[in-house]
């Protein structure tokens, strides 16, 4: 798994790439966690290159989902696919975290 | 005749990648979809991490065997281990209806297989855990 890191403006883009699995999503963690503080309210997860997530990956994400409500922040997910958009709908996680098509809408959303 | 493919791993994390590895590989020679290739993808991965993470109550060295079978008109997972006995049916089931402040972080992984295989079968005997799953897969 890789992780490139953008921020533009107070967006912070983070794009995945490869499997977020039990032996990669701590990485992820380090790399998400610490950042999420009264600043950095603002995430954008590009999934577009992302192929597989377990649940250790979506432990990763909810952990972050959790901190970012005490700053009353936001996180997008973007260009999911099939595969991995079914595995949060049927862990439930649809309603927590928003899905959209592409980097664009996600920045258009995170901005209303 | 049944297309099986065995494999033996260590109790470690970075093994369960190259299972995947093997078992994805396998698959595309019989043009398992990729839809099914995922789901087999998940279900490795989740139990084996659960049975290497959790299972053992030594630091020891344990051995883990992953048969796969591609049936007629099923694939068929059997993981064979001698962690300490758990059966998958015996998990809690986690709250997926509830919102993020109430949500529990875990209880996923046991949840995502069971709605995306068809059946789980779980059996202990002298020592020795067997967990077969089942899919119902059109292939080569």
């Amino acid at each position: 798994m890789q992780v490139n890191i953008e921020k533009i403006e107070n967006i912070n883009i983070y794009s995945i790439e490869g499997n977020l699995d039990s032996n990669t999503s701590g990485d992820l963690e380090k790399k998400l966690i610490p950042v999420i503080d009264a600043n950095n309210t603002k995430f954008i997860l590009d999934f577009s290159e992302l192929n597989y997530i377990s649940s250790a990956g979506l432990r990763v994400l909810l952990g972050a989902a959790k901190k970012l409500n005490q700053y009353s922040g936001k996180m997008i997910l973007c260009s999911v696919k099939d595969d991995i958009k079914e595995v949060f709908e049927i862990a439930g996680l649809l309603p927590i975290f928003p899905i959209v098509d592409d980097p664009e809408a996600a920045a258009q959303k995170i901005l209303q | 005749m049944a297309n099986l493919i065995e494999i033996k791993i260590s109790n470690k994390i970075p093994e369960i990648e190259h299972v995947c590895e093997e078992i994805t590989r396998f698959s595309r020679q019989y043009a398992v979809p990729d839809k099914d290739i995922f789901t087999l993808h998940l279900a490795i991965d989740e139990i084996l991490t659960n049975i290497i993470s959790y299972g053992y109550s030594d630091k020891d060295e344990h051995y883990i065997e992953i048969r796969y079978t591609l049936e007629k008109d099923y694939l068929k997972l059997e993981i064979i281990d001698d962690s300490n006995p758990f059966d998958p049916a015996d998990a809690p089931e986690p709250d997926v209806d509830s919102n993020l402040a109430d949500r529990k972080i875990g209880g996923l992984g046991i949840y995502l297989i069971k709605n995306m295989m068809d059946e789980i079968n779980y059996s202990s005997k002298n020592g020795k855990n067997t967990l077969v799953l089942t899919k119902k897969c059109k292939h080569k």
